[in-house]
Protein backbone atom coordinates (compact mmCIF):
# COMPACT_ATOMS: atom_id res chain seq x y z
CA UNK A 1 0.00 0.00 0.00
CA UNK A 2 1.25 3.28 -0.87
CA UNK A 3 2.00 5.83 1.89
CA UNK A 4 1.01 9.35 1.22
CA UNK A 5 4.52 11.54 0.34
CA UNK A 6 5.42 13.85 2.81
CA UNK A 7 5.75 16.44 0.63
CA UNK A 8 2.19 15.90 -0.35
CA UNK A 9 1.21 16.16 3.61
CA UNK A 10 2.79 19.49 3.47
CA UNK A 11 1.00 20.46 0.78
CA UNK A 12 -2.21 19.84 2.49
CA UNK A 13 -1.22 21.59 4.98
CA UNK A 14 -0.20 24.51 2.77
CA UNK A 15 -3.22 24.39 0.74
CA UNK A 16 -5.59 24.54 4.15
CA UNK A 17 -3.63 27.59 5.29
CA UNK A 18 -3.61 29.32 2.13
CA UNK A 19 -7.83 28.81 2.02
CA UNK A 20 -8.07 30.49 5.45
CA UNK A 21 -5.60 33.59 4.12
CA UNK A 22 -7.78 33.61 0.75
CA UNK A 23 -11.31 33.77 3.36
CA UNK A 24 -9.68 36.62 5.61
CA UNK A 25 -8.54 38.22 2.81
CA UNK A 26 -11.93 38.63 0.75
CA UNK A 27 -14.19 38.55 3.83
CA UNK A 28 -12.58 40.96 6.22
CA UNK A 29 -9.48 42.60 4.87
CA UNK A 30 -11.19 43.77 0.80
CA UNK A 31 -13.13 46.63 1.41
CA UNK A 32 -16.96 46.52 0.73
CA UNK A 33 -17.97 47.27 -2.91
CA UNK A 34 -20.07 50.30 -2.92
CA UNK A 35 -22.36 49.70 -5.29
CA UNK A 36 -23.07 45.69 -5.36
CA UNK A 37 -22.51 45.39 -1.16
CA UNK A 38 -21.15 42.41 0.63
CA UNK A 39 -22.00 39.94 -2.57
CA UNK A 40 -19.39 41.24 -3.99
CA UNK A 41 -16.67 39.52 -1.33
CA UNK A 42 -17.93 35.97 -3.70
CA UNK A 43 -16.09 37.27 -6.66
CA UNK A 44 -12.85 36.71 -5.75
CA UNK A 45 -13.62 32.97 -5.22
CA UNK A 46 -15.98 32.64 -7.54
CA UNK A 47 -12.99 34.09 -10.20
CA UNK A 48 -10.27 31.76 -8.76
CA UNK A 49 -12.38 28.47 -9.21
CA UNK A 50 -13.05 29.53 -12.61
CA UNK A 51 -9.58 30.14 -13.54
CA UNK A 52 -8.11 26.96 -11.76
CA UNK A 53 -11.12 24.78 -13.11
CA UNK A 54 -10.11 26.24 -16.44
CA UNK A 55 -6.24 24.91 -15.87
CA UNK A 56 -7.66 21.39 -14.97
CA UNK A 57 -9.72 21.84 -18.40
CA UNK A 58 -6.51 22.35 -20.69
CA UNK A 59 -4.35 20.04 -18.33
CA UNK A 60 -7.65 16.96 -19.02
CA UNK A 61 -7.38 17.81 -23.04
CA UNK A 62 -3.52 17.31 -23.20
CA UNK A 63 -3.96 14.01 -20.85
CA UNK A 64 -6.34 12.73 -23.41
CA UNK A 65 -4.21 13.57 -26.60
CA UNK A 66 -1.16 11.96 -24.80
CA UNK A 67 -3.09 9.05 -23.77
CA UNK A 68 -3.66 8.33 -27.12
CA UNK A 69 -0.26 8.88 -28.50
CA UNK A 70 1.42 6.89 -25.50
CA UNK A 71 -1.10 4.28 -24.47
CA UNK A 72 0.57 5.14 -20.83
CA UNK A 73 -2.08 4.25 -18.59
CA UNK A 74 -0.56 7.30 -16.12
CA UNK A 75 -1.84 9.59 -18.77
CA UNK A 76 -5.95 8.24 -18.02
CA UNK A 77 -5.13 8.53 -14.42
CA UNK A 78 -3.85 12.62 -15.11
CA UNK A 79 -6.74 13.04 -16.86
CA UNK A 80 -9.31 11.66 -14.55
CA UNK A 81 -7.89 13.41 -11.93
CA UNK A 82 -8.24 17.02 -13.87
CA UNK A 83 -11.37 16.67 -14.48
CA UNK A 84 -12.78 15.03 -11.78
CA UNK A 85 -11.19 18.54 -9.82
CA UNK A 86 -12.11 21.15 -12.82
CA UNK A 87 -15.50 19.45 -12.56
CA UNK A 88 -16.13 20.69 -8.22
CA UNK A 89 -14.25 24.25 -9.19
CA UNK A 90 -16.40 24.67 -11.78
CA UNK A 91 -19.40 23.60 -9.99
CA UNK A 92 -18.11 26.46 -7.33
CA UNK A 93 -18.08 28.66 -10.02
CA UNK A 94 -21.55 28.82 -11.43
CA UNK A 95 -22.93 28.47 -7.96
CA UNK A 96 -21.41 31.80 -6.81
CA UNK A 97 -21.77 32.92 -10.01
CA UNK A 98 -25.64 32.61 -9.93
CA UNK A 99 -25.35 33.59 -5.96
CA UNK A 100 -23.55 37.04 -7.24
CA UNK A 101 -26.12 37.95 -10.46
CA UNK A 102 -29.31 37.71 -7.86
CA UNK A 103 -29.59 40.42 -5.96
CA UNK A 104 -27.61 42.72 -8.68
CA UNK A 105 -29.53 41.86 -11.30
CA UNK A 106 -32.01 40.40 -9.99
CA UNK A 107 -31.87 37.12 -11.87
CA UNK A 108 -30.43 33.65 -11.19
CA UNK A 109 -28.85 33.16 -14.60
CA UNK A 110 -27.86 35.73 -17.05
CA UNK A 111 -26.25 33.58 -20.04
CA UNK A 112 -23.42 35.39 -20.61
CA UNK A 113 -20.77 33.53 -21.84
CA UNK A 114 -18.12 32.67 -19.64
CA UNK A 115 -20.63 31.39 -17.22
CA UNK A 116 -23.18 29.59 -19.74
CA UNK A 117 -19.83 27.90 -21.12
CA UNK A 118 -18.53 26.43 -17.89
CA UNK A 119 -22.49 25.10 -17.41
CA UNK A 120 -21.58 23.10 -21.14
CA UNK A 121 -18.48 22.37 -19.74
CA UNK A 122 -20.08 21.12 -16.86
CA UNK A 123 -22.57 18.95 -19.03
CA UNK A 124 -19.79 17.74 -20.76
CA UNK A 125 -17.91 16.57 -17.73
CA UNK A 126 -20.77 14.88 -16.36
CA UNK A 127 -21.02 13.08 -19.81
CA UNK A 128 -17.60 12.00 -19.47
CA UNK A 129 -18.25 9.67 -16.16
CA UNK A 130 -21.64 8.46 -17.19
CA UNK A 131 -19.47 7.00 -20.65
CA UNK A 132 -16.78 5.54 -18.57
CA UNK A 133 -19.23 4.13 -16.41
CA UNK A 134 -21.03 1.80 -19.11
CA UNK A 135 -17.96 0.61 -20.14
CA UNK A 136 -15.83 -2.36 -18.49
CA UNK A 137 -13.00 -3.25 -20.15
CA UNK A 138 -10.02 -0.44 -18.84
CA UNK A 139 -7.83 0.30 -21.89
CA UNK A 140 -11.52 1.27 -23.54
CA UNK A 141 -12.64 3.11 -20.84
CA UNK A 142 -9.48 4.94 -21.24
CA UNK A 143 -9.51 5.51 -25.12
CA UNK A 144 -13.51 6.42 -24.92
CA UNK A 145 -12.58 8.73 -22.61
CA UNK A 146 -9.51 9.98 -23.96
CA UNK A 147 -11.58 10.51 -27.71
CA UNK A 148 -14.07 12.18 -25.26
CA UNK A 149 -11.78 14.96 -23.49
CA UNK A 150 -10.27 15.65 -26.67
CA UNK A 151 -14.11 16.69 -28.45
CA UNK A 152 -15.02 18.03 -25.38
CA UNK A 153 -11.94 20.24 -24.96
CA UNK A 154 -12.17 21.39 -28.79
CA UNK A 155 -16.06 22.38 -28.64
CA UNK A 156 -16.35 24.22 -25.35
CA UNK A 157 -13.88 27.19 -26.67
CA UNK A 158 -16.67 27.07 -29.36
CA UNK A 159 -19.12 27.27 -27.61
CA UNK A 160 -17.89 30.11 -25.59
CA UNK A 161 -17.38 32.08 -29.11
CA UNK A 162 -20.84 31.27 -30.39
CA UNK A 163 -22.20 32.65 -26.93
CA UNK A 164 -20.29 35.33 -27.41
CA UNK A 165 -20.94 36.30 -31.06
CA UNK A 166 -24.99 35.68 -30.20
CA UNK A 167 -24.50 38.17 -27.85
CA UNK A 168 -22.83 40.72 -29.77
CA UNK A 169 -25.39 40.47 -31.83
CA UNK A 170 -28.13 40.29 -28.94
CA UNK A 171 -26.43 42.37 -26.28
CA UNK A 172 -29.17 42.44 -23.84
CA UNK A 173 -28.82 39.91 -20.55
CA UNK A 174 -31.91 37.39 -21.12
CA UNK A 175 -33.75 37.58 -17.56
CA UNK A 176 -33.12 40.54 -16.55
CA UNK A 177 -33.86 44.27 -18.43
CA UNK A 178 -30.24 45.60 -17.66
CA UNK A 179 -28.33 45.67 -20.23
CA UNK A 180 -25.17 46.35 -18.83
CA UNK A 181 -25.05 43.24 -16.95
CA UNK A 182 -21.46 42.42 -16.73
CA UNK A 183 -20.04 42.74 -13.22
CA UNK A 184 -17.88 45.33 -13.93
CA UNK A 185 -16.39 47.36 -11.32
CA UNK A 186 -12.91 49.54 -9.94
CA UNK A 187 -10.72 47.24 -7.89
CA UNK A 188 -9.19 49.58 -4.80
CA UNK A 189 -6.15 47.97 -3.61
CA UNK A 190 -7.40 45.75 -0.70
CA UNK A 191 -9.70 44.49 -3.11
CA UNK A 192 -6.57 43.84 -5.97
CA UNK A 193 -4.53 41.79 -3.12
CA UNK A 194 -7.59 39.50 -2.28
CA UNK A 195 -8.37 38.90 -5.96
CA UNK A 196 -4.96 38.16 -6.54
CA UNK A 197 -4.28 35.72 -3.68
CA UNK A 198 -7.24 34.03 -4.14
CA UNK A 199 -6.36 33.10 -7.37
CA UNK A 200 -2.90 32.07 -6.17
CA UNK A 201 -4.74 30.36 -3.22
CA UNK A 202 -6.87 27.94 -5.15
CA UNK A 203 -4.08 27.22 -7.50
CA UNK A 204 -2.21 25.51 -4.74
CA UNK A 205 -5.66 23.95 -3.54
CA UNK A 206 -5.98 22.47 -7.04
CA UNK A 207 -2.84 21.45 -7.26
CA UNK A 208 -2.97 19.43 -4.04
CA UNK A 209 -6.27 17.98 -5.16
CA UNK A 210 -5.03 17.03 -8.47
CA UNK A 211 -2.19 15.21 -6.84
CA UNK A 212 -4.09 13.21 -4.02
CA UNK A 213 -6.55 12.58 -6.60
CA UNK A 214 -3.82 11.14 -8.96
CA UNK A 215 -2.72 8.79 -5.64
CA UNK A 216 -6.13 7.39 -5.60
CA UNK A 217 -5.84 6.65 -9.46
CA UNK A 218 -3.27 4.49 -8.89
CA UNK A 219 -4.97 2.84 -6.83
CA UNK A 220 -7.96 2.15 -8.01
CA UNK A 221 -5.84 0.81 -11.07
CA UNK A 222 -4.03 -1.60 -9.03
CA UNK A 223 -7.27 -2.77 -7.74
CA UNK A 224 -9.32 -3.07 -10.45
CA UNK A 225 -6.12 -4.83 -12.04
CA UNK A 226 -6.37 -7.47 -9.43
CA UNK A 227 -9.51 -7.62 -9.36
CA UNK A 228 -9.49 -8.37 -13.21
CA UNK A 229 -6.81 -11.52 -12.48
CA UNK A 230 -8.51 -12.99 -9.80
CA UNK A 231 -11.48 -13.39 -11.88
CA UNK A 232 -9.62 -15.02 -14.75
CA UNK B 1 -24.71 -7.11 -48.31
CA UNK B 2 -22.62 -4.99 -50.39
CA UNK B 3 -19.36 -6.42 -52.15
CA UNK B 4 -16.46 -6.43 -49.89
CA UNK B 5 -14.24 -4.13 -51.33
CA UNK B 6 -11.29 -5.10 -52.84
CA UNK B 7 -7.75 -4.17 -52.55
CA UNK B 8 -5.18 -4.34 -54.90
CA UNK B 9 -3.13 -2.20 -53.96
CA UNK B 10 0.13 -2.01 -56.46
CA UNK B 11 -2.46 -1.60 -59.40
CA UNK B 12 -5.05 1.07 -57.28
CA UNK B 13 -3.88 3.91 -55.71
CA UNK B 14 -4.98 3.80 -52.15
CA UNK B 15 -7.19 6.86 -52.66
CA UNK B 16 -9.40 5.39 -54.80
CA UNK B 17 -9.62 2.11 -52.87
CA UNK B 18 -9.75 4.30 -49.93
CA UNK B 19 -12.80 6.01 -51.96
CA UNK B 20 -14.55 2.81 -53.07
CA UNK B 21 -14.67 1.32 -49.25
CA UNK B 22 -16.75 4.72 -48.54
CA UNK B 23 -19.02 3.98 -51.00
CA UNK B 24 -19.60 0.41 -50.52
CA UNK B 25 -20.10 0.87 -47.04
CA UNK B 26 -22.63 3.62 -47.58
CA UNK B 27 -24.20 1.55 -50.07
CA UNK B 28 -24.51 -0.96 -48.04
CA UNK B 29 -26.66 1.15 -45.49
CA UNK B 30 -28.57 3.27 -48.00
CA UNK B 31 -29.82 -0.12 -49.73
CA UNK B 32 -30.57 -2.15 -46.29
CA UNK B 33 -32.59 0.81 -45.50
CA UNK B 34 -34.57 1.45 -48.75
CA UNK B 35 -35.34 -2.25 -48.05
CA UNK B 36 -36.89 -2.25 -44.92
CA UNK B 37 -37.41 1.39 -44.27
CA UNK B 38 -37.22 0.92 -40.19
CA UNK B 39 -35.10 4.16 -39.51
CA UNK B 40 -36.39 6.51 -42.22
CA UNK B 41 -39.92 5.75 -41.01
CA UNK B 42 -39.08 5.77 -37.21
CA UNK B 43 -37.07 8.99 -37.69
CA UNK B 44 -39.62 10.95 -39.83
CA UNK B 45 -42.76 9.66 -37.71
CA UNK B 46 -40.95 10.84 -34.71
CA UNK B 47 -40.19 14.43 -36.27
CA UNK B 48 -44.02 15.39 -37.13
CA UNK B 49 -44.71 14.19 -33.72
CA UNK B 50 -42.30 16.54 -32.37
CA UNK B 51 -43.49 19.46 -34.38
CA UNK B 52 -47.38 18.39 -33.62
CA UNK B 53 -46.09 18.94 -29.67
CA UNK B 54 -44.84 22.10 -30.43
CA UNK B 55 -47.73 23.57 -31.71
CA UNK B 56 -49.19 22.96 -28.79
CA UNK B 57 -46.74 23.88 -25.99
CA UNK B 58 -45.79 26.81 -27.83
CA UNK B 59 -48.02 29.16 -28.88
CA UNK B 60 -47.10 29.11 -32.74
CA UNK B 61 -49.09 31.95 -33.25
CA UNK B 62 -48.49 33.87 -36.80
CA UNK B 63 -46.03 36.36 -34.57
CA UNK B 64 -44.46 33.85 -32.34
CA UNK B 65 -43.74 31.50 -35.65
CA UNK B 66 -41.30 34.26 -37.04
CA UNK B 67 -38.97 33.95 -34.48
CA UNK B 68 -39.03 30.38 -33.31
CA UNK B 69 -39.28 28.07 -36.54
CA UNK B 70 -35.89 28.11 -36.50
CA UNK B 71 -35.25 26.72 -33.05
CA UNK B 72 -38.23 24.37 -33.24
CA UNK B 73 -36.72 22.80 -36.75
CA UNK B 74 -33.53 22.38 -34.92
CA UNK B 75 -34.44 20.90 -32.05
CA UNK B 76 -36.71 18.48 -33.66
CA UNK B 77 -34.08 17.19 -36.30
CA UNK B 78 -31.91 17.28 -33.08
CA UNK B 79 -34.12 14.37 -31.56
CA UNK B 80 -34.87 12.80 -34.75
CA UNK B 81 -31.14 13.02 -35.61
CA UNK B 82 -30.45 10.93 -31.78
CA UNK B 83 -32.78 8.43 -33.14
CA UNK B 84 -31.36 7.58 -36.22
CA UNK B 85 -28.05 7.71 -34.89
CA UNK B 86 -28.37 5.29 -31.99
CA UNK B 87 -30.71 2.66 -34.42
CA UNK B 88 -28.01 3.24 -37.22
CA UNK B 89 -24.87 2.05 -34.99
CA UNK B 90 -26.97 -0.61 -32.89
CA UNK B 91 -27.63 -2.27 -36.34
CA UNK B 92 -24.28 -2.97 -37.06
CA UNK B 93 -23.28 -4.31 -33.65
CA UNK B 94 -26.01 -6.15 -33.27
CA UNK B 95 -25.23 -7.91 -36.50
CA UNK B 96 -21.85 -7.51 -35.54
CA UNK B 97 -21.03 -6.31 -39.15
CA UNK B 98 -19.76 -4.14 -37.33
CA UNK B 99 -16.69 -6.49 -36.31
CA UNK B 100 -16.73 -7.84 -39.89
CA UNK B 101 -16.46 -4.20 -41.38
CA UNK B 102 -13.28 -3.82 -38.68
CA UNK B 103 -11.64 -7.44 -40.27
CA UNK B 104 -12.01 -5.51 -43.87
CA UNK B 105 -8.50 -4.61 -45.26
CA UNK B 106 -9.65 -1.05 -45.66
CA UNK B 107 -8.63 2.03 -43.40
CA UNK B 108 -10.60 2.67 -40.36
CA UNK B 109 -11.93 5.66 -41.52
CA UNK B 110 -13.66 4.59 -44.36
CA UNK B 111 -15.78 2.95 -42.38
CA UNK B 112 -16.37 5.80 -40.59
CA UNK B 113 -16.91 8.18 -43.53
CA UNK B 114 -19.22 5.50 -44.90
CA UNK B 115 -21.53 6.27 -41.89
CA UNK B 116 -21.38 9.52 -41.91
CA UNK B 117 -22.53 9.43 -45.25
CA UNK B 118 -25.27 7.13 -44.62
CA UNK B 119 -26.22 8.83 -41.41
CA UNK B 120 -26.22 12.11 -43.12
CA UNK B 121 -28.47 11.25 -46.23
CA UNK B 122 -31.07 9.42 -43.71
CA UNK B 123 -31.09 13.30 -41.82
CA UNK B 124 -31.24 14.78 -44.80
CA UNK B 125 -34.40 12.95 -46.31
CA UNK B 126 -36.29 13.44 -43.21
CA UNK B 127 -35.73 17.39 -43.45
CA UNK B 128 -36.53 17.39 -46.57
CA UNK B 129 -39.58 15.63 -46.01
CA UNK B 130 -40.51 17.60 -42.65
CA UNK B 131 -39.80 21.14 -44.60
CA UNK B 132 -42.55 21.04 -46.47
CA UNK B 133 -44.86 19.58 -44.37
CA UNK B 134 -44.01 22.43 -41.64
CA UNK B 135 -44.21 25.02 -44.32
CA UNK B 136 -48.62 23.84 -45.29
CA UNK B 137 -48.98 23.40 -42.04
CA UNK B 138 -48.23 26.66 -40.35
CA UNK B 139 -48.16 28.66 -43.92
CA UNK B 140 -44.28 29.85 -43.61
CA UNK B 141 -41.84 28.76 -46.62
CA UNK B 142 -39.02 27.35 -45.50
CA UNK B 143 -38.25 25.90 -49.04
CA UNK B 144 -35.65 29.36 -49.55
CA UNK B 145 -31.85 28.24 -50.71
CA UNK B 146 -29.93 29.96 -47.91
CA UNK B 147 -32.33 27.66 -45.09
CA UNK B 148 -31.30 24.68 -46.95
CA UNK B 149 -27.48 25.37 -47.18
CA UNK B 150 -27.83 25.81 -43.08
CA UNK B 151 -30.03 23.13 -43.36
CA UNK B 152 -26.74 20.86 -44.97
CA UNK B 153 -24.26 22.67 -42.78
CA UNK B 154 -25.87 21.86 -39.79
CA UNK B 155 -26.41 18.32 -40.30
CA UNK B 156 -23.12 17.77 -41.47
CA UNK B 157 -21.47 19.38 -38.27
CA UNK B 158 -24.00 17.22 -36.25
CA UNK B 159 -23.83 13.91 -38.34
CA UNK B 160 -19.97 14.13 -38.23
CA UNK B 161 -20.12 14.62 -34.16
CA UNK B 162 -22.77 12.19 -33.77
CA UNK B 163 -21.22 9.35 -35.61
CA UNK B 164 -18.19 9.11 -33.75
CA UNK B 165 -20.14 9.43 -30.31
CA UNK B 166 -22.78 7.03 -31.23
CA UNK B 167 -19.77 4.61 -32.15
CA UNK B 168 -18.62 5.18 -28.54
CA UNK B 169 -22.02 4.57 -26.85
CA UNK B 170 -23.22 1.89 -28.58
CA UNK B 171 -20.40 0.35 -26.98
CA UNK B 172 -21.14 1.05 -23.61
CA UNK B 173 -23.71 -1.00 -21.22
CA UNK B 174 -25.67 2.47 -21.49
CA UNK B 175 -26.19 2.48 -25.05
CA UNK B 176 -28.76 5.01 -26.44
CA UNK B 177 -29.44 6.56 -23.74
CA UNK B 178 -25.75 7.58 -23.59
CA UNK B 179 -26.05 9.24 -26.90
CA UNK B 180 -27.80 12.57 -26.15
CA UNK B 181 -26.02 12.96 -23.31
CA UNK B 182 -22.43 12.77 -24.71
CA UNK B 183 -23.77 14.51 -27.94
CA UNK B 184 -25.82 17.10 -27.18
CA UNK B 185 -23.23 19.68 -25.30
CA UNK B 186 -20.63 19.38 -27.87
CA UNK B 187 -22.92 20.16 -31.03
CA UNK B 188 -24.35 23.15 -28.68
CA UNK B 189 -22.56 25.31 -31.12
CA UNK B 190 -23.74 24.32 -34.46
CA UNK B 191 -27.02 24.35 -32.80
CA UNK B 192 -26.62 27.66 -32.20
CA UNK B 193 -25.21 28.63 -35.43
CA UNK B 194 -27.66 26.58 -37.43
CA UNK B 195 -30.85 27.93 -35.64
CA UNK B 196 -29.95 32.03 -35.57
CA UNK B 197 -28.60 31.63 -39.63
CA UNK B 198 -32.11 29.50 -40.61
CA UNK B 199 -33.99 32.33 -38.27
CA UNK B 200 -31.60 35.05 -40.44
CA UNK B 201 -32.73 34.02 -43.42
CA UNK B 202 -36.24 33.41 -42.32
CA UNK B 203 -36.90 36.92 -41.36
CA UNK B 204 -34.75 38.25 -44.24
CA UNK B 205 -31.95 39.36 -42.22
CA UNK B 206 -29.07 41.24 -44.09
CA UNK B 207 -26.36 38.71 -45.35
CA UNK B 208 -23.53 40.59 -42.72
CA UNK B 209 -25.54 39.32 -39.67
CA UNK B 210 -25.63 35.91 -40.82
CA UNK B 211 -22.37 34.99 -42.63
CA UNK B 212 -20.75 35.03 -39.24
CA UNK B 213 -22.84 31.85 -37.70
CA UNK B 214 -22.23 30.62 -41.45
CA UNK B 215 -18.27 30.83 -40.85
CA UNK B 216 -18.63 29.55 -37.38
CA UNK B 217 -20.57 26.05 -38.74
CA UNK B 218 -17.90 25.82 -41.34
CA UNK B 219 -15.17 26.23 -38.90
CA UNK B 220 -16.74 23.59 -36.89
CA UNK B 221 -17.44 21.04 -39.57
CA UNK B 222 -13.77 21.33 -40.73
CA UNK B 223 -12.39 20.99 -37.58
CA UNK B 224 -15.07 18.42 -36.19
CA UNK B 225 -14.45 16.14 -39.46
CA UNK B 226 -10.37 16.39 -38.78
CA UNK B 227 -10.59 15.40 -35.42
CA UNK B 228 -13.30 12.34 -35.95
CA UNK B 229 -10.90 10.99 -38.76
CA UNK B 230 -8.08 11.17 -36.63
CA UNK B 231 -9.52 9.60 -34.01
CA UNK B 232 -11.66 7.14 -34.87
CA UNK B 233 -9.53 4.19 -35.33
CA UNK B 234 -9.04 4.64 -31.34
CA UNK B 235 -12.64 4.24 -30.90
CA UNK B 236 -13.33 1.03 -32.86
CA UNK B 237 -9.98 -0.71 -31.77
CA UNK B 238 -10.39 -4.22 -30.09
CA UNK C 1 -9.62 54.52 -3.02
CA UNK C 2 -11.93 54.78 -5.82
CA UNK C 3 -15.53 54.44 -4.11
CA UNK C 4 -18.14 55.96 -6.57
CA UNK C 5 -20.87 56.55 -3.83
CA UNK C 6 -23.42 58.63 -4.47
CA UNK C 7 -24.93 61.11 -2.45
CA UNK C 8 -28.49 59.44 -2.81
CA UNK C 9 -27.67 55.75 -2.83
CA UNK C 10 -26.80 53.34 0.02
CA UNK C 11 -24.93 50.39 0.13
CA UNK C 12 -27.40 47.62 -0.46
CA UNK C 13 -27.07 44.73 2.13
CA UNK C 14 -26.61 42.07 0.30
CA UNK C 15 -24.73 39.88 3.23
CA UNK C 16 -26.83 37.64 3.67
CA UNK C 17 -25.80 36.87 -0.20
CA UNK C 18 -22.36 36.59 0.34
CA UNK C 19 -23.08 34.53 3.55
CA UNK C 20 -25.09 31.86 1.52
CA UNK C 21 -22.32 31.88 -1.61
CA UNK C 22 -19.69 30.99 1.21
CA UNK C 23 -21.60 28.62 3.42
CA UNK C 24 -22.20 26.98 -0.13
CA UNK C 25 -18.56 27.03 -1.09
CA UNK C 26 -17.47 24.86 2.17
CA UNK C 27 -20.65 22.81 1.70
CA UNK C 28 -19.19 21.41 -1.80
CA UNK C 29 -15.79 21.52 -0.78
CA UNK C 30 -16.74 19.17 2.19
CA UNK C 31 -18.64 17.14 0.42
CA UNK C 32 -16.15 16.29 -2.53
CA UNK C 33 -13.65 15.92 0.68
CA UNK C 34 -15.52 13.42 2.24
CA UNK C 35 -16.89 11.63 -0.88
CA UNK C 36 -13.09 11.31 -1.81
CA UNK C 37 -11.62 9.95 1.74
CA UNK C 38 -14.51 7.62 1.48
CA UNK C 39 -13.72 6.05 -2.09
CA UNK C 40 -9.95 6.13 -0.65
CA UNK C 41 -10.53 3.81 2.46
CA UNK C 42 -12.64 2.11 0.23
CA UNK C 43 -10.04 1.15 -2.20
CA UNK C 44 -7.62 0.43 0.80
CA UNK C 45 -9.98 -2.31 1.88
CA UNK C 46 -10.83 -3.91 -1.71
CA UNK C 47 -7.02 -3.91 -2.12
CA UNK C 48 -6.18 -5.36 1.07
CA UNK C 49 -9.10 -8.24 0.63
CA UNK C 50 -7.63 -9.05 -2.93
CA UNK C 51 -4.22 -9.13 -1.92
CA UNK C 52 -5.73 -11.42 0.87
CA UNK C 53 -7.14 -13.85 -1.77
CA UNK C 54 -4.70 -13.80 -3.99
CA UNK C 55 -2.46 -15.01 -1.37
CA UNK C 56 -4.92 -17.79 -0.43
CA UNK C 57 -5.85 -18.36 -4.26
CA UNK C 58 -1.71 -18.93 -4.41
CA UNK C 59 -1.52 -20.87 -2.07
CA UNK C 60 -4.02 -23.41 -3.12
CA UNK C 61 -2.81 -23.64 -6.21
CA UNK C 62 0.70 -23.76 -5.99
CA UNK C 63 1.82 -23.24 -9.64
CA UNK C 64 -1.49 -21.94 -11.21
CA UNK C 65 -1.11 -21.21 -14.97
CA UNK C 66 -0.55 -18.80 -16.34
CA UNK C 67 -2.23 -17.74 -18.95
CA UNK C 68 -1.47 -14.46 -19.68
CA UNK C 69 -1.47 -12.16 -22.63
CA UNK C 70 1.74 -10.46 -24.02
CA UNK C 71 2.66 -7.58 -21.34
CA UNK C 72 4.28 -4.67 -22.43
CA UNK C 73 7.16 -3.04 -20.07
CA UNK C 74 5.34 -0.61 -17.79
CA UNK C 75 7.12 2.22 -17.12
CA UNK C 76 8.70 2.35 -14.11
CA UNK C 77 7.16 3.46 -10.76
CA UNK C 78 8.12 3.80 -7.75
CA UNK C 79 5.95 2.83 -4.63
CA UNK C 80 6.76 4.25 -1.61
CA UNK C 81 6.54 2.28 1.50
CA UNK C 82 6.10 -1.06 -0.68
CA UNK C 83 4.80 -4.02 1.83
CA UNK C 84 7.57 -6.71 1.92
CA UNK C 85 9.27 -7.98 -0.87
CA UNK C 86 6.21 -9.17 -2.78
CA UNK C 87 6.57 -8.18 -6.64
CA UNK C 88 2.95 -7.40 -7.62
CA UNK C 89 3.14 -9.43 -11.01
CA UNK C 90 -0.24 -8.65 -12.01
CA UNK C 91 0.24 -4.92 -11.80
CA UNK C 92 1.49 -4.95 -15.17
CA UNK C 93 -1.03 -3.62 -17.40
CA UNK C 94 -1.13 -2.85 -21.13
Amino acid sequence: MQAKPTSLRALDLVAIAVLIVAAYLALVYAPEEAVMGQVQRVFYFHVATAWTALLGFIAAGVAGVAYLATKDEKWDIVEIAAIEISLVFFLITIVLGSIWARPIWNTWWTWDPRLTTAAVTELIYIAYFMLRQGIEDPGRRARFGAVYTIIGAVSAPITFFAIRLFRTIHPVVIGSGDPSAQGTFAMAPGMKLAFFFALFAFTIIFVDLFWNRILMGRLAARVEQLKLNLMR
Amino acid sequence: MARRPSVHSDREKPAASFARAVVAITWKDLAAEFRSRELFSAMLVFSLLVILIFNFALELDIRTRQSVTAGVLWVTFAFAGTLGLNRSMSIEKDQGSLDGLLLAPVDRSAIYFGKVFSNLTFMLIVEAIVLPVYSFLYNVNLLRPGLLLILLLGSVGYIVVGTLLATMAVQSRSREVLLPILLFPVVIPVLIAAVKASGGFLTGDEAINIRPWINLLLVYDLIFTAIAFMVFDYVVEE
Amino acid sequence: MNYAVLPQDTTPDTSGYMVAGYVIFAVIMAIYIVSFLARGRNLERDLSTLETMKAESKAMTPHPPRKRAVRKAKPERTRAGTRGQTRRRGAGRR
